[in-house]
Parts: structure tokens; sequence; C-alpha cells
């Protein structure tokens, strides 16, 4: 068949296309088909969608679990498994990331150019917060040290220290500050 | 309706067209992904959570948003005509995924239509800044300001280890989006935006027609974003797009000079021609009015066309699209009618501003 449009090259691709409810076919060539600007490619969903990419990325590991080992890693909080992430190309809930955390490192690794850690922003609240823990992990050593030393007094001091912080924690958490 | 304000063809002021380089960057958008702790995100949450959601997203902005020096106005999207959403999309005030109303969520809109949340889109937040031209530490630090004041309200889902936590994992991490919308006509004209799209990929940005994903250059017009968002600060994409950006500027600087020197009288031709179209013809569509925009652009980018203010053309860019003609009409409109009154617009709007009115006001 010859190409409806410039009547020289052999056809190899149909176009069908909805014009006002009527439904044209046309046999192009595959030049007059590119040229065609009123062709109107309808994609139902992105050819390099997120979930395909995944799929492709970790193909069968987890869908074709064998009979013995069904260890399907399971969201406790939202139901999401493993292989629903992978075929949906999304997380269920903020859960999901500690139940899936052994595989996520290869997976952002893909995502983001070998990187799988925050190196941004982090939340006021939430910033304070790992301070304290952080500092009273510091005072917990060195309160440690003081008792291996005998050094009771140090140590007591150590002690409230640690105390006062984790009061601050505590009341950090609930007014969000 | 507090909503009609917003489906004015009126231009937002992101569309000024003010700046440095701003005859080549357009706009800068800046957006970042959040969720709550306590809820599931949206693609596991009920009804009932996605309704606390907004409750709650909508209530901390709209009691605590003046401190920002911004009013804002919530929009409830399924309570929204089908249309109107259409025309919050086409103005880039949600994504057509929000517009969808798949379950119950809204956008909370400043009154200068720069700023933005989307409450229940893919995640429970999306925080949006948009400014004319290009600024990207600006459109930044303004997005960033509202996301402090709502992290003091609201419970973030956070990891210590992966930031910010999304629905997407191309998102976790900081949840930034940075982008900046190009007007690259001489690179394209020149075949060389085939070369650079490949290049940009593999520095973890991308480069995508304006309508998101999937969506090619309409009118010469590229989104260039940042990929990557695990791993960098905000500081250091928001450096390297800015970076790839004033290259991407350049190149298009030398290929405006190259076709310019080499068939300046072919370019000048087209430039009218286009200029023509658009000022008398009868039936535009829209991919016909989107080319020719590009070359009037560029046109008066290269100071061939006087007189003509380069905001209107910003302007028809949004307000030629079908759901703003159709709302501005007052009326359902078939394509071919669609295209009868784009021209129409049109004509109006660019012969007026050449000081001969000929025509009525479009309505």
């Amino acid at each position: 068949m010859i190409c409806d449009q410039c009547g020289e090259r052999p056809a190899s691709v149909i176009v069908k296309q909805k014009v006002q409810g009527q439904m044209t076919e046309r046999h192009l060539c595959h030049v007059c088909a590119a040229e065609n600007h009123n062709l109107n490619f309808v994609f139902e969903q992105d050819p390099l969608a997120i979930h395909q990419l995944l799929s492709n990325w970790f193909p069968k590991q987890q869908t074709s679990m064998s009979p013995v080992k069904k260890e399907v890693a399971v969201c406790p909080s939202c139901g999401f498994t493993f292989t629903k992430f992978l075929e949906l190309g999304k997380f269920g809930c903020a859960t999901c990331y500690d139940a899936f955390d052994s595989q996520l490192e290869n997976i952002f690794k893909r995502l983001h150019n070998g990187n799988f850690e925050h190196a941004g922003k982090i939340p006021a609240s939430y910033g304070s917060t790992l301070k304290i823990r952080k500092e009273i992990e510091e005072l917990r050593k060195q309160m440690q040290v003081s008792i291996e030393d005998e050094n009771f007094e140090e140590a007591a001091k150590f002690r409230d220290e640690i105390k006062e912080l984790n009061l601050q924690l505590e009341g950090g958490a609930s007014d969000g500050n | 309706m507090a909503i009609e304000r917003f489906l004015q063809p009126r231009a937002s002021s992101w569309m000024a067209n003010d700046g440095e380089n701003v005859d080549i960057a357009m706009s800068t958008r800046i957006r970042l992904a959040r969720n709550l702790s306590d809820f599931q995100f949206p693609y596991s949450f009920s009804e009932d959570e996605a309704l606390k959601v907004d409750k709650e997203v909508s209530s901390a902005l709209l009691d605590k948003g003046h401190e920002l020096n911004h009013s804002f106005t919530h929009i409830n999207i399924q309570e929204t005509p089908k249309l109107q959403r259409e025309v919050l999309v086409e103005k880039h005030l949600i994504s057509p995924y929000l517009a969808k109303g798949t379950h119950s969520g809204s956008v909370l809109l400043s009154e200068n239509e720069e700023l933005s949340v989307m409450v229940n889109e893919e995640d429970h937040l999306r925080i949006q800044s948009l400014q004319s031209g290009f600024h990207l530490q600006e459109a930044y630090q303004v997005a960033n300001q509202l996301d402090s004041l709502l992290e003091k309200n609201l419970s973030y889902a956070f990891h210590e280890k992966f930031g910010y936590l999304t629905s997407c994992p191309t998102n976790t991490g900081t949840g930034m989006r940075a982008s900046v919308m190009l007007h690259l006509p001489a690179l394209t004209m020149s075949h060389q935006i085939a070369r650079i799209i490949p290049a940009i990929s593999r520095l973890g940005m991308v480069v995508r027609g304006i309508y998101g994903e999937g969506s090619e250059a309409l009118g010469n017009v590229y989104q260039i974003s940042n990929q990557m968002t695990l791993g960098k600060s905000e500081y250091d994409i928001l450096q390297d797009l800015q970076n790839m950006t004033e290259q991407i500027i350049q190149q298009e600087r030398l290929a405006r000079e190259a076709i310019l020197n080499n068939s300046p009288i072919v370019l000048e031709d087209r430039i009218y021609r286009s200029l023509g179209t658009l000022t008398h013809s009868r039936l535009l569509t829209t991919e016909e009015a989107a080319t020719c925009l590009s070359d009037v652009r560029l046109g008066i980018d290269l100071k061939m066309i006087a007189h003509m203010d380069m905001s209107i053309l910003n302007e028809l860019m949004i307000f030629m699209q079908p759901a703003f003609l159709q709302q501005y009409a007052g009326k359902p409109l078939q394509p071919k009618e669609r295209d009868f009154a784009r021209a129409k617009l049109f004509r109006e709007r660019l012969n007026k501003e050449n000081a001969t009115n000929e025509g009525e006001e479009f309505a």
C-alpha cells in the first residue's frame, strides 16, 4: 500500500483519528507520519512511568516468592507489600519507609544518582530533638567514664543533666517546639 | 464566590515579565512535597482521613497565613465545577492530578497567585511558589517560609536518613522540585535542543515540554528542573540548576545571533508572518497560536517588533487555552468554535495594544 499523503513511499503506519465523532483511518509512510502535526498521540500512561522503571530494575525477585521462603515485606501500618510498592511505584504511608528499609538504599541509589541519604532541610522541631538526643548520648558516655573512674560526684552531675534534657525532649514533643 | 477572582482573565503576577534574562527564562517555580506523620499517604488513605488532612492543613494555613503577609483563599476541588478546575490547571495554579478530584482535596491560593498549597494531591501537601522571570533563590525563600510556618503547626513525616517522606520515591529527601520555564526558539530551530536534553539528564536534571511529563514543547517553551532530591541540599540543588540554566540561556543567545547573522531576512519574514497570523486570522488552533506566539516573542526580543508589550503575550499564552476560552465565553465551545474565539481574542488584544482598536472586547 502507498502512503495516502505523499503517494510515493510505501505506507507503514496506520493512523486512526476521531474528528468530531467521525473515525478516519489513514495509511501513511514513516516520513509523512512524523511530519503530520495533527497526529494526536494519546498515551494511556507515561511510557517511562516510575513503577515501570522500578519493576524493570527489580524484576520478579519479590513477585515470585518461593513457597518455602514466604517473607514478603509488609507495611504494618497501611498493608502495602514491597511488591505492591514496586508495581505502583508509590509508598502507602510513612511506615513503609521502615518496613522496606533494607531494599530502599538500592532503589534510591538508582533514582538519585547514587545517593540515598537526605542532606537538606530538617524541620525545626525535629532538628532540636535530634540535637538533644545526640547530647544525651554524649553525656551518657561521659557519665559511664565518671562511674568507671569512681568519680560519683561528677557522674551525678551528668545524670541530672541527662534528666533535664529528657524532660525537655518530652516537653518539646508535646508542644511541637 | 471566593474562587471567582482566580478565574478572571487577569494576569497573575508571575506572568508579569520582569527581571534579568526574562526574555528567555519566563518564570520560575518551586514545589515542596510534604506529608503529615499521622495519616496514610493519599494512595492508601480513606475518604475520612482525606477530609481530616484537608481540614488540618487548611485551618493551619488560614489561621497562620497572615504571618507571611498573605491572605489565602480555600477552594474545595470536589465542589468546584470541572471547567473551573481546568481554568486553574491552565493557569498553573493546580495540577491536572488534583483537578481529577479522586478524593477530598483543596487548594489554598494567595491573593497574588504566587503562592499556593495543594492538599491531597499525590502527597498531603504540595507547596508551590511561582515567580516571573529567573528567580530560583527568591522563589525558594517564599516556599521555605511557608513550609517553616506550617511545620510549626503540623507534624510532618520526616526520617533521619531519608528526609521528608513522600508518596513517590523520586521526591524523597528534600521533596523539592525547582523548575525554570525557558523560551528556546533558536536552539529548537537549529536542532541543538536535541543534543542538549540528553546532556542535561546526565547531570541529574531534566528538560520537558511546559505541560509537564510526557508533553511536547508547545511554542518552543521548555521546563528544566532538578531530578535528584536525595544527597544534595536545597541550596546545592538550586545552585546547580542556576548554573545549568545560565548556560542554556547563553547557548540560546549564541544560537539567536547565529540565525540573525546567517539568515536575517528569512527570520524577519517568519516573525512578521506570525505577527500577521495572530493579528488577522479568523481561525487559530492552539498549536498555531503557540508557534506564532513564540515567533512574535522572538521578534520583540530581537527588537524587530517594537511597541508590543511582552506581558500581553504571556497572558495570551494562558488565556488562549480551551477551558479559559469557554469560561470567558460563558458557554461550552466546540473545537472549531474555540479556534474562532481564539483568533478573535488575539486580534482584539493585540490590535488594541497597537492602538488601532478594530473590535469589541472579547466576551
